[in-house]
């Protein structure tokens, strides 16, 4: 002991001398750290350094956590507070030697945080940054902070004090203190660790083994790579004691070899702590024997697993033995065996050192003390990360994780690896420990978290996890090999289109079987991911196998290109994007028009679901769709081939339709094309409802319209403007003449605002004002103008408002930030670069009136308070911040609602108002009666409409025929397979997706006046060009196009 | 071979617990393990072959088969699953034709996945031979590696 406490006393003089004596500069070189580039770092910073003629001292150390900012540098100059810099490279490396070492002032820009006393301005503390302040780090407080490889460094820092307290007790006292501490097994499954303990001390043999479990196959976990690389001799501490408390000489570290880091680093502890008594036959001059020996894993995932571990290190194959007799009595060569996970024992050397009570004042009732996760995939922050339990998942992924990526919002996290399960958003508040986890049907396993967004599949997920346990799988028992087999096979089956509907239920029956039957963990947990799949997200294993649907856009047999499965009205965007990039345009104007009857309109204002879902968006800019679908449309134009001609009229049964927007429009074509007898009654003076009177004319401009129009009717449709059902015609009229009705008026009844005064002339519903604008109504606003909301309509009227004559400032007032608003990006860009001010965090609280005239509104200023369930911050009125807005027009863009003033009372509505319909036919509950689009949903996208158009026409189809009115659902097929381009290296270095342009803000002055720029024809081809064709990786194209090249089937 | 397995032996006494360290020697002498080393490795153990084919066969790590100069191991662990690791295999394959658990005539690739390296923060990750590449896309891919030659 006297040979330990000298050592300690030099290391802890050398550790202050350290930071005293030098500028000291720590770069973390563990694994995450170099793929990151930490070496080049090391070298650029130590060459700089050394051409300043600079004295530095340089340390390579372990990782801190923040595997998101690698690579990561420490700059600490003597007396000063030391500057923790992120995502370091050799360019930055070379400013901060310059900026910090030799002019002493730190980067700000670089800065993560300050560590220690004092401060520097503009550089936070590092421990009160969101991913940090959370956490408490205990296990984890050395890692980044010392190198490993010096055990100098890790006695200065309290190290091997556990180990000199446990000597000094007897072994039962280590167990009993362990137990007090409320320590439960790190690696899984969260058995107490002290009763495990006891049944081996209590088991009589002088043979006894030790052993760490440093196998970690988990995918997504690394909290034991991380503190191996980091602060091994930790790891060893606890060993040595775990090894006096059971009464064993020797210890095995089982690593597995794919840490080939952690290995070399244990090793060269392990030698260094011999050569200072620490192990070995005396340890410390105590008269215990311990010595310590590491052996490699060879990959194998079941080799985690206890008895599958003994059996490799004794050198057969990994598989399982049945228990009892369990390890601690009867394990390694037959020998009473404990098995410890490396976090564990790293515990144990905090609980001796400081205490028991000290270790279980954090953590929930049954859940003592802190736990290392590591959280990973859709989150802003990935690391790994030590929180105390009963931590909230909300807390997790959004204080810590930093939220979303993109902030899309959460879908599910999975815990506990292969052996655990999903938790779904809507339990985002449950606390991480042991036993709420395994009341939802998870686990917390080793401690990864993996965040999914909406483009996870949970079929595709779980069946990701089924294929690595069956790899996995020893083989050694029928329910796991032969189920962990089957199970993959069916969620295979169900992601390639094959499922069928009994395939939920027969895998919720195999999958418990396989649970109740398997002889080991791996098994009996193997069916945990599908299992919690299925029970929260029973709908979308449905959508694969009773609809043909992928909601994520995942399942590549489903979907073929995820851009055509995103389209509500299912047209082929792979397809006609491959033919413009042949040059062969009016054929991809063809592709279109089989599917859109309203080309001109969506080329210009649909919200592109494709985009969203669009692979190539996922590395970097999604294809310009909508731009690529404008540019052949307007070719089809110039040359003559659109709109086509007047087909001849089939007179089959008739049909009514009432109000011409899109979902009237499309309805109408799609019947007409079927034969039947069209008639759409349009009670404006116009034709194309929300299209021609609600989206400014600016975006749509009317002869664009006007051209799909005249296309629809020339396919037989009959439109008759000024007549209003319910007054020219009454609908019970409606319901005699015609076989069959489809409603699709729209939402367009302004929400009030709630607010004293809102009935002040002056104050102007945003709807009414477009309208008024579109039908050339006379307009008095005067000039100063303010819109209340955040959406389209908003953007709409507050541009239109712009362009209005006598205005001369537009604000939009809206209450919560940019982020949140739900307006369409390109649109929130075109407004403000127009002059349009927005206003975030206001919302209006009373109207200023005078003698009934608006004068003002009063607003109150708001910030944003916690997350709802939607996952975004609700807005929270700051007291005392009302201030004025005079105005002489306020035009509130709230939100709409559907009012259908000429339907019978007999018809049932929902709460909203908006018309109830079967959500897969579009049918009343009056016979005959049909309804789709805004009527029904309230209000939503001009695609979205169409689509309930398209669908409810072929139910309306069916219906006049006699048929059963019911949904089929088909694949969506591309009609033509293009093989794919091959691009230039030039193009692949350079291809990039075009800025939309649009006309300078100078010559947007009239409504009528187009403001996109469409794009050139050299343009459109090179991004066509950029499509990666995600329709070519289906065996449906790779058949088609064999064919096509002439080989036999 | 023989001198070089018989290096590998003088390090051991022939017991059970030491056959997957000798085979993980064995494997980093020659990259892979060879025809006849099984039977060398029974004799020195004095096991059956069956025994240590066993062995061999059960664990991942080792292959009968020579690799690649370039050796390309593919994470496929969760997180790097869930940021895009499967377009990243296909770019992958694509970029230098060679697929999942094939090695290139010229025996400058071998490409095979693996469950996970973990670099989970970093995803998604490949490693080659030794060194992590991690944060990658299709475009990173392209820059790491050259494309396939065209071979008519």
């Amino acid at each position: 002991m006297k040979q330990l406490e000298a050592a300690r006393k030099r290391a802890e003089a050398d550790w202050t001398k350290l930071r005293e004596s030098q500028p000291l500069v720590m770069v973390g070189t563990a694994t995450c750290g170099r793929s990151a580039g930490a070496v080049e770092v090391l070298n650029a910073l130590a060459v700089e350094a050394k051409r300043r003629k600079l004295v530095v001292k340089f340390i390579e150390v372990g990782c801190i956590g923040s595997c998101y900012s690698e690579p990561i540098v420490c700059v600490q100059r003597p007396g000063e507070p030391a500057v923790v810099y992120g995502n370091v490279d050799t360019k930055s490396a070379v400013q901060i030697v310059a900026a910090h070492l030799g002019n002493g002032e730190p980067l700000a820009a670089h800065a993560l945080g300050t560590l220690g006393e004092g401060s520097f301005d503009g550089i936070p503390n590092l421990w009160m940054q969101p991913f940090f302040r959370p956490q408490v780090r205990r296990v984890l407080r050395r890692c980044g902070f010392i190198d490993p490889r010096s055990l100098d460094h890790y006695l200065a820092t309290d190290g091997y004090k556990g180990l000199e307290k446990a000597l000094s007790m007897a072994p039962e006292a280590i167990i009993s203190e362990v137990e007090r501490a409320g320590l439960r097994g790190r690696g899984g499954a969260g058995f107490p660790t002290f009763r495990k303990w006891r049944f081996c001390r209590e088991a009589p043999s002088e043979q006894k083994y030790l052993i760490c479990n440093a196998d970690e196959g988990d995918p997504g976990a690394f909290m034991n790579r991380s503190v191996l690389e980091s602060d091994p001799h930790a790891v060893l501490e606890g060993m040595i004691i775990a090894g006096r408390a059971i009464g064993a000489s020797t210890g095995y570290v089982y690593c597995r070899a794919e840490y080939p880091l952690a290995l070399e680093r244990l090793r060269a502890s392990i030698a260094d702590a011999e050569s200072m008594g620490i192990l070995g036959n005396d340890v410390l001059g105590s008269g215990f024997s311990f010595h310590i020996e590491v052996k490699e894993g060879a990959g194998a995932f079941v080799c985690g697993e206890e008895t599958a571990l003994i059996a490799s290190i004794e050198g057969h194959r990994g598989m399982p033995r049945t228990r009892p007799p369990f390890p601690a009595i009867s394990g390694l060569w037959g020998k009473p065996t404990i098995i410890n996970n490396v976090e564990s024992l790293a515990s144990v050397s905090l609980i001796l050192q400081n205490g028991a009570a000290w270790y279980a004042e954090v953590g929930s009732e049954k859940s003592k003390g802190t736990k290392t996760f590591a959280l990973v995939g859709k989150v802003r922050h990935t690391g790994l990360v030590e929180a105390p339990m009963g931590i909230t998942l909300r807390e997790m992924i959004y204080d810590i994780g930093g939220g979303i990526l993109d902030d899309k919002p959460l879908k599910a996290v999975q815990t506990g690896g292969p052996s655990g399960g999903c938790i779904p958003a809507s339990l985002i508040d449950t606390p991480v420990d042991y036993d709420s986890l395994n009341a939802l049907g998870t686990i917390m396993g080793s401690g990864g978290l993996v965040v999914m967004d909406e483009d996870t599949c949970a079929v595709d997920f779980a069946r990701y996890f089924l294929d690595f346990a069956r790899q996995e799988s020893c083989g050694e028992c029928v329910p796991c090999r032969l189920g962990t087999t089957q199970l993959m096979q069916i969620l295979e089956d169900i992601t390639r289109g094959r499922g069928t509907p009994s395939d939920i239920d027969l895998l919720v029956e195999m999958g418990e079987a396989v649970k109740k039957g398997s002889l080991c963990g791996l098994g009996q947990t193997a069916p945990n991911p599908v299992l919690t799949a299925i029970r929260y997200f029973r709908e979308e294993f449905e959508d694969h196998v009773l609809r043909n649907r992928c909601p994520a856009a995942v399942c590549k047999e489903i979907i073929s290109a995820p851009c055509m499965h995103a389209c509500p009205i299912d047209t082929q965007a792979a397809t006609y994007i491959s033919l413009i990039a042949e040059g062969r345009l009016a054929e991809a104007f063809d592709v279109i028009l089989a599917d859109n009857p309203l080309p001109s309109v969506c080329a210009r204002v649909c919200h592109h679901p494709c985009e969203d879902k669009c692979t190539a968006g996922k590395w970097g800019k999604p294809i310009a769709i909508r731009a690529l679908k404008r540019f052949a449309t307007d070719a089809a134009k110039a040359a003559g081939i659109y709109p086509d001609k007047k087909r001849e009229p089939r007179r089959g049964e008739k049909v009514a339709i009432v109000g011409s927007g899109p979902a009237g429009l499309m309805a109408g074509y799609q019947l007409a094309r079927s034969g039947h007898d069209v008639t759409i009654f349009e009670s404006l003076p116009v034709v194309g409802g929300a299209l021609a009177v609600y989206i400014p004319a600016y975006r749509l401009p009317r002869e664009q319209l006007a051209d799909d129009i005249r296309h629809i009717q020339n396919a037989g449709v009959q439109i008759e403007t000024g007549v209003t059902i319910g007054v020219d015609i009454s609908f019970a009229q409606l319901r005699e003449r015609y076989r069959a009705i489809f409603i699709a008026t729209g939402a367009h009844a302004p929400s009030a605002m709630r607010i004293p005064n809102e009935d002040a002339e002056g104050v102007i519903p945003a709807m009414a004002f477009l309208k008024d604008t579109a039908l050339g109504n006379e307009i008095s606003i005067g000039k100063r103008i303010a819109v209340v909301g955040g959406g389209n309509a908003a953007i709409d009227a507050a541009r239109s408002a712009l362009r209005t004559r006598g205005v001369e400032q537009v604000t939009i007032l809206y209450r919560r930030t940019r982020k949140e608003m739900p307006a369409f990006e390109e649109e929130i860009e075109a407004a403000l670069e127009e002059g349009v001010r927005i206003e975030y965090l206001v919302a209006p609280v009373r109207v200023l009136a005078d003698s009934g005239r608006l004068e003002g509104v009063e607003c109150l200023r708001m910030e944003l308070g916690p997350l709802d369930a939607s996952g975004r911050r609700r807005p929270v009125p700051i007291e005392g911040s009302e201030f004025i807005v005079e105005l002489d027009t306020l035009m509130p863009a709230i939100g709409e609602r559907a009012d259908t003033p000429f339907l019978p009372d007999s018809i049932e509505k929902t709460r909203w108002d908006t018309i109830a319909t079967c959500s897969e036919t579009f049918a009343t509950n009056l016979e005959g009666v049909f309804a789709g689009g805004d009527v029904v949903t309230g209000p939503d996208t001009v695609i979205e409409a169409m689509a309930a158009g398209k669908i409810a026409a072929s139910m309306i189809d069916r219906y006049l025929r006699g048929d059963p009115v019911r949904r089929s659902y088909s694949f969506v097929r591309p009609s033509l397979y293009l093989p794919g381009v091959t691009l230039t290296d030039e193009e692949i270095e350079s291809a990039d997706r075009p800025k939309m342009e649009r006309i300078p803000v100078s010559r947007r002055i009239h409504h009528d006046v187009e403001d996109e720029i469409g794009l050139a024809r050299d343009q459109a081809v090179a991004e066509a060009r950029r499509c990666l064709r995600c329709d070519l990786e289906t065996e449906h194209a790779c058949e088609a196009l064999r064919r096509q090249a002439g080989d036999a089937p | 071979m023989n001198e070089q397995l018989e290096r590998i032996y003088s390090n051991y006494q022939g017991k059970q617990e030491e056959l997957i360290p000798i085979l993980q020697r064995v494997q980093e002498t020659f990259g892979y393990l060879p025809e006849g080393a099984i039977a060398s490795i029974a004799r020195f153990a004095r096991v059956p072959e069956a025994n240590v084919y066993a062995v061999a066969t059960f664990y991942a790590q080792f292959r009968f088969s020579p690799i690649g100069r370039n050796h390309i191991m593919v994470c496929r662990g969760t997180s790097c699953q869930v940021r895009g690791a499967p377009r990243i295999l296909e770019s992958l394959e694509k970029r230098i034709g060679v697929r999942e658990g094939e090695t290139s005539k010229d025996l400058e690739y071998s490409v095979e996945t693996v469950a996970c390296i973990g670099a989970c923060g970093l995803s998604p990750c490949i490693m080659v031979n030794k060194k992590v590449e991690a944060k990658l896309s299709p475009r990173k891919i392209a820059e790491l590696f050259p494309a396939k030659q065209v071979a008519e």
